[in-house]
């Protein structure tokens, strides 16, 4: 990798002094933030970042607290590990979704030092990215290079012009969980949707996966508890990978159940791994309501989420895949 | 392919009291055979009764387990030397280019002492050669220097693929053109007629991907060249004498005045012998700077130019009789090694069919060239030949265990049958509900369970020289130059020095991996131990005559009245009383300061060869996702006389999981159309975790009661992947003939299945 300089702030205000603020993404590039580094420093080793500058957030006092408020809900900070999320007793209790979510990402060690903030902001894994030597257009070049290729892994939905899928696991938990982020520049605070930070490759910046503008961070992600009906809620992260050990999804679904006498009264349902962002499945939610778990509510909450699909050539088993999914997720979490 | 090749003959009558053996030679991995002239059998060493032995046959714990997981033991990549230079060098990205770099902006960067181009004119031939390379005081100034290289790549057109380079139009890889090596036997006429009597004939093509060794210790060396008249070589490396002639050559010195030195190395499965680039660009840096110089490659350079196992097409048409009897194979083979050759065993791998034709041929594309691993050109066979027999079985509407029974060879049909039933005992088959016919989705998660066999010479050879030494504190030493790969050499070699002397394992300490120790054969093949434990054996008997002839002398008695029995020293009575014993401790006191020592070569009488083993595996689909479970994997296998049980448990596991990730994850993928390797990294580069392990049963075979040593490390890799692959099929009717077993292929199976089952509905 790039030599770099590496800043220890203590202070979230010094910190975002070090950010730019120019549009220029040449500029921003320069200074980079590290938390975690399990993605920064993969892309730096490949050269697909070479900040001048690291920042480094882990020194910030009470970054990387949890706090349960008064009504249930979480303050989540950005450089909480997410080992510490996926153990934190209320959250196991309360949005089991968002620990089992936490638990599946990569291994133990990665775990152990990767943040919630990091996790949001990585970058996508498309090999053709992640290949120095390939300028697709997420790198600023002319093609997309997965379009025409080795798309096996690539999005079946939502693409265009780039098919990334995203990779983080928090996020769809946090989408279905109805979360908003808190961004942070040197001037300003902004707390919007989660759902709405992430950005399609059609809507503007193929070269980012989301809203951050310049000089900004993110700080907190607010996490409000589920809302309260006749019935108990249930969530689950549910991850298809290839290997078990350590992976990222083929396909993911988070999803919460409220179920009352076997009989759906709410659903949240957030896909993983198969759109560049994660992608709620409002409809096949409207849908579940006021039915039971059976076959047809599986098929129905399936197709639901699946319109609009249009797989690439070697990505067409994401289909069935999410289908059966789905179908999977909804019996098990109906029976748990 | 099965050790003995066919039609060779000793080279002339034994003398009196000989006889001749063919045994296996290992020439950088690949393995052929040579004769010997051995010593008749009847005064030949033997190992003793298996009941007799104390140490020997037993479970044994490593003797360098400590060492290694405290780590305490100093593998080539940690050797740190004063002076010593970092050099890292730069990979082509891209298959067929013409390199330009700046070796000016390089010098220039601090810290980097050498920067040099490797091609000449810059021209690279194959995906991932060497093209430059640039040297430094720090690792990290060594990589600023690589980048300061600034390469650009000229691109010219490239085969990577097999349909690129069986084009008509395309770029030739060698001279000749993209095939080669081609290998025919069997009258194809023949066969196909024979196939169109068959009452039942299965069809289909099966594909392996190219595999990697992904050793955990890249490829390299650490040159210690001051200058001067010496040097040292640490190495990472199959063959410790199998790098000083090189480097000597290189450095400009002479073979006898290089030492290589490689006590400990992180694993090579067949694809570390010799000096190879990283020694060999290593060593002439070393010669021009007169410094040490550190040289291994990064985890991306291992991936593309350290070697592989070859890829495999096969098309293959297997025909039985009514009652389930082989009669005809037709296998059409490519192999898919890169530039170099690749390899294959043969078709029909171990089972039996009378009329065969078998064609075999390499595709060459513009990659690196593939080695050997871990039985080369076995699992590739075995894969072909395992899935077509299920295929062939299920359309007959057979158990497929029976229809291997049935189909075995002749040489060494009660062996592999024993070990298949036990196996099947084993694994649940005889409970198991769908045995002659797949199960019909009709569970969610569906469990399948299928078989493979494999087939192995692992004899040894007159190649290694082993001293033991007996100190006068009672210690005992056992040294010979050759290296451990991880397998647990130093282990057997103590154990059965302990045995002869009937002391306990931890007075043995063990020296190896230097060449400045007795001569020894790389390790490939299969054959360490078969060569290596006899002289080990023969070098102890010898130390132990010497023992007591010394101890003989000094009493004035003969040395036949001597013994060593219990651990106790038994000398001649004296006098009046009974024998007059002594402790082990107390007669080498009596040695002379130096002690004594004793060395030994090999006896054919101890060593063997062939090898037979089955393995089973059991696996749980879940239809929904198409993933893959492997609950439970089975292992049979024999080896003649077993050394060290824990060990032989181990390889046979290792080579269980090895199997299981090529079955499942494994594959070199390689972009069509840009020639760039896209996974050459562990993330992407999937490899069987923690997570995957299934229960494993690796059982010895004891019904092999040959008392003789044989080496068994390599065909424990041969048949896992083929029997999962059946396993999946016998679970839910999915044939995936094309390695790994993906989801998406799973998927895609269940999905055409379902296709086919609502066409055949439609036109009732
Ligand atoms: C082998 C391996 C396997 C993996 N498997 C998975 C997996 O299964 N699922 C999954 O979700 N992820 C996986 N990951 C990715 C990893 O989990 C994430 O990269 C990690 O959570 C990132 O957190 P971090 O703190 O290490 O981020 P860093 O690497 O420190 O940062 C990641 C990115 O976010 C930016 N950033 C960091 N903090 C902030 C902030 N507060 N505000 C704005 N930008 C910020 C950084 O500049 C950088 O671009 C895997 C990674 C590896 C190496
Ligand atoms: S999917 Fe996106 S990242 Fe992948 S090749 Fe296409 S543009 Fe590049």
């Amino acid at each position: 990798m790039k030599s770099f300089e590496y800043l220890q702030p203590t202070t979230l205000e010094e910190a975002l002094a070090a950010l730019p603020t120019s549009r220029d993404p040449k500029e921003r590039e320069r200074v980079r933030l590290i938390a975690g580094g399990q993605d920064l420093l993969t892309e730096m080793k490949e050269h697909l970042a070479e900040p001048d500058l690291v920042v480094d957030l882990k020194r910030i006092e009470g970054l990387d607290k949890i706090r349960v408020q008064s009504d249930g809900s979480l303050v989540i900070g950005a450089t909480c590990t997410l080992a510490a999320l996926e153990e934190h007793a209320h959250v196991r209790e309360h949005f089991a979704v968002l620990s089992r979510a936490a638990g599946s990402v990569g291994s133990t060690q990665i775990r152990s030092v990767a943040s919630v903030g990091g996790n949001l902001c990585q970058r996508p894994r498309c090999w053709y990215y992640r290949s120095e030597q390939i300028p697709c257009i997420k790198k600023g070049g002319a093609e997309c290079f997965a379009y025409s290729g080795l798309n096996k892994y690539n999005a079946i939905l939502g693409g265009g012009p780039s098919y990334i899928v995203h990779p983080s696991d928090l996020a769809p938990a946090l989408v279905a969980l109805g979360a908003e982020i808190t961004l942070r520049s040197a001037t300003q605070q902004r707390i919007l949707p989660l759902e709405r930070f992430f950005t399609l490759p059609s809507e503007g910046r193929v070269q980012q996966e989301n809203d951050l503008g310049p000089g900004e961070m993110v700080v907190e992600l607010k996490v409000p508890s589920l809302p309260a009906g006749a019935g108990t809620w249930r969530s689950d992260y549910f991850k298809v990978r290839e290997r078990g050990s350590y992976d990222f999804a083929l396909a993911a679904l988070a999803l919460a159940l409220l179920v009352d006498d076997g009989t759906i009264r709410g659903a949240r349902l957030c896909l993983g791994a198969v759109a560049p962002i994660p992608w709620r499945a409002d409809k096949a939610e409207a849908l579940l309501v006021g039915r039971k778990v059976d076959d047809e509510a599986c098929r129905l909450a399936g197709e639901a989420a699946l319109a609009g699909a249009r797989p690439l050539e070697h990505n067409g088993y994401k289909l069935d895949l999410t289908r059966g999914l789905i179908s999977k997720a909804l019996r098990q979490l109906a029976s748990s | 392919m099965s050790m003995h090749q066919e039609g060779s003959k000793p080279p002339r009558e034994a003398a009196p009291g000989k006889r001749w053996i063919e045994v296996p030679k290992i020439v950088n991995g690949i393995d052929s055979t040579e004769w010997v002239e051995v010593d008749m059998e009847s005064d030949a060493p033997t190992w003793g009764d298996r009941a007799s032995l104390r140490v020997l046959n037993r479970d044994l714990r490593r003797v360098d387990g400590p060492e290694k997981v405290t780590g305490q033991a100093r593998y080539p990549h940690d050797v740190r030397l004063p002076g010593m230079v970092w050099t890292r060098i730069l990979c082509a990205p891209f298959p067929v280019c013409k390199a330009v770099v700046d070796l000016d902006a390089a010098r220039k960067v601090p810290g980097v002492v050498d920067a040099r181009e490797l091609r000449e004119g810059g021209q690279v031939t194959f995906l991932g050669q060497a093209v430059a390379a640039v040297s430094a005081e720090t690792p990290e100034a060594a990589e600023d220097g690589l980048r300061a290289l600034k390469p650009r790549y000229e691109q010219q057109g490239f085969a990577v693929t097999r349909e690129q380079a069986l084009a008509d139009d395309a770029p030739k890889v060698n001279k000749d053109g993209n095939v080669g090596r081609e290998r025919k036997n069997g009258n194809l006429d023949e066969v196909e007629a024979a196939l169109a009597q068959c009452r039942w004939v299965a069809k289909g093509t099966y594909s392996v991907p190219v595999q990697h060794h992904a050793s955990l210790e890249t490829h390299g060396v650490v040159v210690d060249f001051r200058g001067g008249k010496e040097a040292t070589i640490h190495a990472s490396t199959q063959g410790t004498f199998t790098i000083a002639d090189e480097a000597a050559r290189e450095l400009g010195l002479s073979a006898g005045s290089v030492k290589v030195e490689v006590p400990y190395m992180g694993g090579g499965f067949g694809a570390k012998f010799g000096l190879d680039v990283p020694g060999t660009i290593a060593c002439r840096i070393a010669k021009d700077l007169s410094r040490p110089v550190h040289l291994f490659l990064t985890r991306k350079d291992e991936f593309l130019l350290a070697g592989n196992r070859s890829g495999a097409v096969q098309d293959l048409q297997l025909g039985a009789d009514e009652s389930g009897q082989l009669q005809a194979l037709s296998a059409k083979v490519d192999r898919l090694g890169g530039r170099g050759d690749g390899s294959f065993a043969q078709q029909p791998y171990v089972y039996h069919v009378p009329k065969r034709f078998f064609h075999a041929r390499s595709v060459f594309t513009h990659t690196d060239a593939s080695r050997a691993f871990r039985a080369p050109g076995h699992p590739q066979a075995s894969f072909g030949i395992e899935s077509i027999l299920d295929e062939l079985a299920y359309q007959m509407g057979k158990d497929p265990l029976e229809l291997r029974l049935a189909n075995l060879p002749e040489k060494g049909r009660a062996d592999w049958a024993r070990q298949l039933e036990r196996c099947a005992r084993e694994i649940g088959w005889y409970q198991h509900p769908h045995r002659t016919a797949p199960g019909k989705p009709t569970e969610p998660v569906m469990t399948g369970i299928g078989f493979a066999v494999s087939v192995w010479g692992g004899g040894g050879g007159k190649e290694c020289v082993v001293e033991v030494r007996i100190s006068r504190d009672a210690s005992l030493a056992v040294l010979c130059g050759t290296q451990d790969l991880g397998t647990g050499t130093r282990t057997y070699m103590a154990g059965i020095v302990a045995e002869v002397f009937d002391r306990p394992l931890r007075s043995v300490s063990t020296q190896i991996g230097s060449s400045t120790l007795g001569r020894a054969n790389a390790s490939g093949g299969s054959t360490t131990t078969a060569s290596l434990a006899p002289a080990v054996k023969v070098a102890a008997e010898n130390a132990k005559r010497a023992l007591l002839e010394t101890l003989a002398q000094a009493d004035g008695t003969a040395a036949r009245d001597w013994a060593l029995a219990g651990g106790r020293v038994i000398a001649p009575e004296k006098g009046q009383g009974g024998p007059n014993s002594m402790s082990f401790e107390e007669a080498c006191l009596k040695l002379p300061a130096a002690g004594i020592s004793a060395s030994g070569e090999w006896a054919a009488s101890l060593a063997g060869n062939g090898v037979h083993g089955a393995q089973a595996a059991k696996v749980e689909v879940d239809l929904r996702t198409g993933g893959v479970r492997v609950v439970k994997m089975v292992g049979v296998q024999d080896c003649g006389l077993p050394l060290n049980r824990k060990a032989l448990a181990s390889q046979l596991q290792g080579g269980m999981i090895q199997a299981l990730s090529y079955a499942l994850f494994e594959e070199r993928v390689i972009e069509p159309d840009l020639g760039v390797m896209l996974n050459a990294n562990f993330e992407d580069y999937k490899i069987a975790g923690s997570r995957e392990m299934p229960e494993f049963v690796a059982l010895i075979d004891d019904d092999d009661t040959r008392q003789q040593v044989i080496g068994m490390a390599e065909p424990a890799i041969i048949p896992g992947h083929s029997a999962i692959a059946n396993a999946v099929h016998n679970a839910c009717g999915v044939r995936v003939r094309e390695l790994p077993l993906t989801p998406d292929k799973i998927l895609n199976g269940l999905a055409l299945a379902r296709g086919l089952a609502a066409n055949k509905e439609a036109g009732k």
